[in-house]
């Protein structure tokens, strides 16, 4: 079974493509948001992951 | 008597029409986009010769639901939204996605299996295309407009 980072790398990549189409016009623009909106994601989720080892419920 | 002058209404110019008309035109264009670009993901902004956004819209979200149906998501039952509102909220949000959520339903796929472990990935996904969807959709009215 693929792992939860893998699912959670998948679900960042395609929601950041879609909004870095819809925010920004020209190429170079919506990759570099795409990739920062995806490096967001990865890193929140990661962060909020360590959090919540704090509270083993 | 002689009617007072200032309660009389202004003549309407055949230019104030012609404004109106035209805008009432482009609000009606706008509307069937709008209609289209629920239907087919990305159509709206196609239609409007926005070829890179309409291309990677109808791409990903389709993409994105196909996924979702692959990781054993559910299309959820539209229910009483007092009965259970999240369920109905879910449910809402899967029909945004347009065509894929139609073909799905008449194909009688998108049962889910609750026990398998990538469920809540599967239908996580097919919500998030629906609402992806919206704003899709939402971009694609204002271009209608002129607004982008």
């Amino acid at each position: 079974m693929p792992s939860h980072f893998l699912f959670l790398l998948i679900f960042s990549v395609l929601v950041s493509t879609v909004f870095a189409v819809l925010q920004k016009d020209s190429v170079a623009d919506q990759v570099r948001f795409a990739l920062t909106m995806t490096a967001g994601f990865v890193a929140f989720a990661i962060a909020a992951g360590w959090l919540m080892r704090l509270f083993p419920l | 008597m002689r009617p007072d002058s200032s309660t009389r209404p202004e003549p309407r110019s055949p230019r104030t029409s012609t404004v109106r008309t035209a805008a009432e035109a482009d609000r009606g264009r706008a509307l069937a986009l709008c209609v289209a670009a629920w239907l087919v993901p990305g159509s709206g902004h196609i239609l409007q010769h926005r070829l890179g956004r309409g291309l990677v819209c109808l791409f990903v979200l389709p993409l994105m639901f196909a996924l979702g149906l692959l990781f054993d998501g559910a299309l959820f039952p539209l229910t009483p939204i007092t009965q259970s509102p999240l369920t109905s909220a879910a449910a809402l949000a899967e029909r945004c996605i347009g065509a894929p959520w139609i073909a799905t339903a008449v194909a009688g796929w998108g049962r889910g299996d609750v026990v398998s472990p990538t469920y809540e990935y599967g239908w996580v996904l097919m919500v998030v295309a629906g609402l992806l969807n919206t704003l899709v959709v939402l971009d694609a009215y204002d271009i209608a407009l002129g607004r982008k």
